[in-house]
C-alpha cells in the first residue's frame, strides 16, 4: 500500500495559534478553502486553524480523485479523518459549511476519538423534498442544476470560461490565488454536485453524540430556516443560531457574526 | 476654420445635417442618449444591493422578462429571477466569486420570465465600491443568449456523442479481442492451466494470441504468439493465424509442419509491400505414465520457460526458428520437453518484438528468468499470478500487449 | 532522441546506401517503404541499409527491412545491413532473420568484402 500524502492531496494549510484549540474548516460545494478567508484572521487569533481543499477543488491533488471513493459523502468524510490523523488533531471543533456540514456529521459519527464539537454552517441533510420533509428542491430542480453546470463547464473547457476579472481594489489577492479560487475540475464538480444534492443523511443526524451548533442564515435560497430547525431537532442537545444574513455563505456575508458564533460555541466548556 | 458663406464654389450649401458638435439636432440626439441608452440598450442592465435586492433594472430587461418595474425593484432579489439550478450555482459559486474578485463574467444562466418560460442569458457582474472601498452595489449586464445557447447545446450534444462513440469503439475492440482469444481455457485432465491477456490500449485490438485445444488420441495442442502491428490489420492476421493453426493441427499435429502451413498461408496472403508476420510457439502435449511429453516448435518467438519441481528455472531454447509469414521458405525448429509432477511451463509475449535499440531494455528474457527462479516451484496459476504481479509493478509503463499461457503438472498427479 | 525518421539516400559504387536516422516504427515506416519503393535497383547491384543512427525499431521496422530485402531480391540485387544496433541484432537473432540479412559492423568492412559481380 502506498502511503497517501494527505497534506498535498487536500492542500492542508495550518495557521493561527500552534498550541491553541483546533478549529478545522471544511468548505462546501462550488468553492475551496478561500471561502473562509474573511473569518480566518479573527479565528487565528484564538485557535489553531486548519484549512483544506476537498479533492477536486482548489489546489487539491486532482489525480487523487476516483469515482469509487468520491461517489458518496463517506469518501470525503474519510479525507477529513485522514487529515485529523495526519496532523494528529485531537478535540477538534469541526466546522463544515453547506455539504461539508453532512461530511462533518459522517466524520464525527465514524470516529469519535478526535472530533469534540461540530459547527454546521447552513446545513441540509437532504436537499430534495420527500413526503412531509421539505428540503427545498425537487429532483427536477437538481437535474436543472446539473444542466446549468454542464452549460457553464462547456464554457470552461473552451475559450469562453467565466472570466475572473482583475480586481484593482484588492491588490492583496495574489494572482495565483485569483487563478485558483473556486476552480474545480468540471467532471469532478459534476459528480460532487450529484453527491451533494442527491444525498440523504437525515438518519445520520440522530447518531451525532458531540455538542453541535447549527448556524443558519435568515434568508438562504439553498438551506431554508426550516431545514436548519429540522437538523437541530434531530441532533440531541444541539443549538441553533440564526444569523440575520442573506445567502448561503454567512462566512462571506456576515463574517463577524459567524466568527462570534463559532468562538462562543467553541470556547464553552472547553478546558 | 470657418468658411464664409459665398466662398462655396460648388454653389451647394449644407442641406443635410452632418454629424458635428455644431449641429443642434445631432447634439440633442446625444444629450438624451445616456438615459435612453440605459433603458433601451440592446442588453439588460440590473443593479442589485449587496443582499441581492433589485435596485434598478432597465426597460430592455423588463421587456425580456415580462415583469413590471414595481414588481421587482425593492421587492425581489436577483436569485429570484434565476431557475432553481442557477440559484444553487449562484449561491455556491457565483456569489463567492463575486465577493472575492469584485467581478465575474461569461456566466451562462437562465432567467425565469413572468410567463414561466426560460430565457438563456450570458451574465457579467461588477461590484461597485464607494470611496471608502466598501461594496455598494452589484452591476450586472445581461445578454440574450438564445442563439448561442442553442449552438452550445449542439456542441455539448456533439461532445456527448463523441464520448459515446469512443465508448462504442472500446467496447467493439474488447469484443473483437475476445473473439481472438479462447473464451475459456479448456480443462486438461490432471493439469493446471492458466492464461492472462492484457491489451496495451482499450481503443485498439492487440496482436497477441493464444489457445489450448484437444487433439486426437488424448493429446492437446497449444500455441501463443504475437502478430506484427496493431489494430484492425493485426486483428485480421490474428484471426487468420489462429484458425490456420487450429486447422493445420487437426490435419497434421507435427509442430514444424503446422508452422510451415501457417507460413505458407500468411506469406500468400501478405506478399505485398507490407509484410504481415507473427512469432509463435506451437506445441503438442501428450500425457505419459510419469507426467507428460511436449513437442514444441518455434517461429521466432521468445523461448518458453520451464519452472522445475526443484525450484530451478530454465528456457526451452530452440535455435533456428524463423519469423512466420515473412519469408517464403522460412525455416522452423523444434524440440522435445518432458514434464514431471511439480513442473510448470510458461509461454509469454512481453513486447520483445518492440526492441529499444539503445538504453536499458525494460525487462529482457534474462531478467524474466531470474524472476521466475524466485517463483518456482509453483503451478500454472501461481506462475501467471506472479508474472502479472510483476507486470503490475511496471504499472503504466507497460505500453505493449502481454499474453501468458502456463501449464503445470501438480505434485502427486503422476498417472498410474 | 528524435520522434521521427530521416532517410538519406546516397549512391555508392554499384548501388545505393539508405541511412535510417531516428525511429523506425508504425508512424515512420510508411515513409521508409515509399523511399524503398522508389529506388531504381538493377541486377547485380547492392542496397545497403546503414543503421548507425537508428534509435528505435519495432515490428513495423522489421517489416521495412523484410520489404527492402524482397525489393532487392526481386531486382536480383543484394541487400546488406550495416551497423545494426545491439537490441535490433538480438531481435533479428531471435526471429531467425540474422540468417537472411548479411550484416556488417561498418561500411568500411562492407566495402572490404564487396566483390562486384562481373
Amino acid at each position: 500500500m502506498s502511503r497517501v500524502d494527505v497534506r498535498s492531496r487536500n492542500n492542508v494549510v495550518v495557521v493561527g495559534q500552534p498550541h491553541g484549540p483546533t478549529v478545522l474548516l471544511a468548505h462546501g460545494f462550488g468553492c475551496d478553502q478561500n471561502l473562509w478567508r474573511l473569518v480566518v484572521p479573527a479565528l487565528a487569533e484564538r485557535f489553531r486553524v486548519v484549512l483544506f481543499d476537498h479533492v477536486g477543488a482548489g489546489k487539491s491533488d486532482l489525480s487523487a480523485w476516483s469515482p469509487e471513493r468520491y461517489s458518496t459523502l463517506d469518501g470525503y468524510a474519510l479525507d477529513v479523518l485522514d487529515i485529523c490523523a495526519e496532523l494528529d488533531l485531537r478535540d477538534v471543533v469541526l466546522v463544515g459549511h453547506s455539504v461539508s456540514a453532512m461530511i462533518a456529521v459522517l466524520a464525527a459519527n465514524r470516529d469519535r476519538s478526535r472530533i469534540a464539537k461540530l459547527v454546521l454552517v447552513t446545513p441540509s441533510p437532504c436537499y430534495v423534498d420527500d413526503g412531509d420533509y421539505r428540503g427545498g428542491f425537487s429532483r427536477a430542480d437538481i437535474d436543472e442544476l446539473l444542466d446549468s453546470l454542464d452549460s457553464n463547464y462547456l464554457g470552461w473547457s473552451a475559450t469562453m470560461a467565466p472570466v475572473i476579472m482583475g480586481n484593482p481594489d484588492r491588490p492583496e489577492l495574489g494572482e495565483e490565488l485569483a487563478e485558483s479560487f473556486c476552480r474545480t475540475d468540471p467532471a469532478i464538480a459534476r459528480t460532487f454536485a450529484q453527491v451533494t444534492f442527491l444525498s440523504d443523511n437525515r438518519d445520520d443526524l440522530a447518531d451525532v453524540e458531540v455538542p453541535t451548533l447549527v448556524l443558519q442564515c435568515a434568508h438562504d435560497a439553498i438551506a431554508p430556516p426550516s431545514v436548519g430547525r429540522f437538523v437541530t431537532e434531530r441532533i440531541r442537545g444541539s443549538e441553533l443560531v440564526t444569523l440575520d444574513a442573506t445567502g448561503h455563505c454567512p462566512q462571506l456575508s456576515a463574517p463577524e457574526a459567524t466568527v462570534a458564533a463559532v468562538v462562543a460555541f467553541a470556547e464553552t466548556g472547553v478546558r | 476654420m470657418r468658411r464664409e458663406a459665398g466662398d462655396d464654389l460648388t454653389g451647394r450649401d449644407d442641406e443635410v445635417p452632418r454629424p458635428g458638435t455644431s449641429d443642434p439636432a445631432f447634439s440633442a440626439l446625444l444629450e438624451d442618449s445616456a438615459e435612453d441608452l440605459y433603458e433601451h440598450a440592446p442588453c439588460g442592465y440590473l443593479s442589485t444591493l449587496m443582499d441581492g435586492t433589485i435596485a434598478k433594472i432597465n426597460t430592455t430587461l423588463l421587456g425580456w422578462l415580462g415583469h413590471h418595474r414595481d414588481d421587482l425593484v425593492g421587492r425581489r432579489r436577483f436569485v429570484d429571477l434565476l431557475t432553481v439550478g442557477g440559484r444553487i450555482y449562484h449561491e455556491t459559486h457565483i456569489a463567492p466569486m463575486l465577493g472575492m474578485h469584485g467581478a465575474i463574467g461569461g456566466l451562462a444562466l437562465e432567467l425565469r420570465r413572468a410567463d414561466g418560460s426560460r430565457l438563456p442569458v450570458m451574465v457579467t457582474s461588477v461590484v461597485k465600491t464607494g470611496p471608502d472601498g466598501t461594496a455598494q452595489l452589484v452591476r450586472t449586464t445581461i445578454f440574450d443568449a438564445r442563439d448561442r445557447r442553442a449552438y452550445e447545446r449542439e456542441l455539448l450534444r456533439a461532445r456527448q456523442e463523441a464520448d459515446r462513440d469512443r465508448e462504442r469503439v472500446q467496447k467493439l475492440a474488447t469484443t473483437l479481442q475476445r473473439t481472438l482469444l479462447p473464451p475459456r481455457l479448456s480443462t486438461v485432465p490432471g493439469m493446471d492451466v492458466a492464461a492472462y491477456y492484457h491489451p496495451a490500449s482499450a481503443d485498439e485490438v492487440g496482436g497477441d494470441f493464444y489457445d489450448l485445444f484437444p487433439l486426437a488420441g488424448g493429446t492437446w495442442g497449444f500455441f501463443l504468439g504475437d502478430v506484427s502491428g496493431k489494430g484492425a490489420p493485426a486483428a485480421a492476421i490474428t484471426s487468420l493465424t489462429r484458425y490456420t493453426l487450429r486447422a493445420a493441427a487437426a490435419s497434421d499435429p507435427d509442430p514444424i509442419t503446422v508452422l510451415r502451413v501457417l507460413n505458407t498461408v500468411l506469406h500468400h496472403e501478405y506478399n505485398g509491400t507490407d509484410p504481415r508476420f507473427c512469432t509463435v510457439l506451437y506445441g503438442v502435449l501428450t500425457p505419459t505414465a510419469d507426467g507428460c511429453a511436449i513437442e514444441m516448435a518455434t517461429g521466432g518467438h521468445p523461448p518458453a520457460a520451464l519452472l522445475r519441481a526443484d525450484g530451478g528455472a530454465e528456457f526451452v531454447d530452440i535455435p533456428g526458428g524463423q519469423l512466420v509469414g515473412a519469408l517464403p521458405d522460412a525455416h522452423f525448429a523444434g524440440t522435445r520437453v518432458r514434464m514431471s509432477p511439480g513442473d510448470t511451463i510458461m509461454l509469454y509475449t512481453d513486447g520483445l518484438t518492440e526492441a529499444r535499440t539503445r538504453g536499458r531494455v525494460r525487462h529482457n528474457e534474462e531478467e524474466l528468468l531470474e524472476f521466475l527462479a524466485t517463483v518456482g516451484p509453483t503451478t500454472a496459476t501461481g506462475a501467471v499470478a506472479a508474472v502479472t504481479g510483476l507486470l503490475r509493478r511496471f504499472g503504466e509503463g507497460v505500453d505493449d500487449d502481454t499474453a501468458l499461457l502456463a501449464l503445470s503438472l501438480p505434485v502427486g498427479t503422476a498417472r498410474p | 532522441m528524435t520522434d521521427h525518421l530521416t532517410v538519406t539516400t546516397r549512391p555508392i559504387t554499384g548501388g545505393t546506401v539508405l541511412e535510417f536516422a531516428g525511429r523506425l516504427d508504425a508512424v515512420t515506416s510508411p515513409g521508409a517503404l515509399r523511399t524503398i519503393g522508389g529506388l531504381a535497383l538493377h541486377r547485380g547491384q547492392r542496397l545497403v541499409l546503414d543503421l548507425t543512427r537508428l534509435d528505435f525499431c519495432d515490428s513495423s521496422g522489421i517489416s521495412v527491412l523484410i520489404t527492402a530485402r524482397s525489393t532487392a531480391l526481386a531486382a536480383e540485387a543484394a541487400l546488406a545491413l550495416v551497423a545494426v544496433p545491439r537490441g535490433l541484432r538480438g531481435m533479428l537473432a531471435r526471429t531467425g532473420l540474422d540468417a537472411v540479412f548479411p550484416i556488417y559492423p561498418t561500411l568500411a568492412r562492407l566495402e572490404e568484402s564487396w566483390v562486384p559481380r562481373p
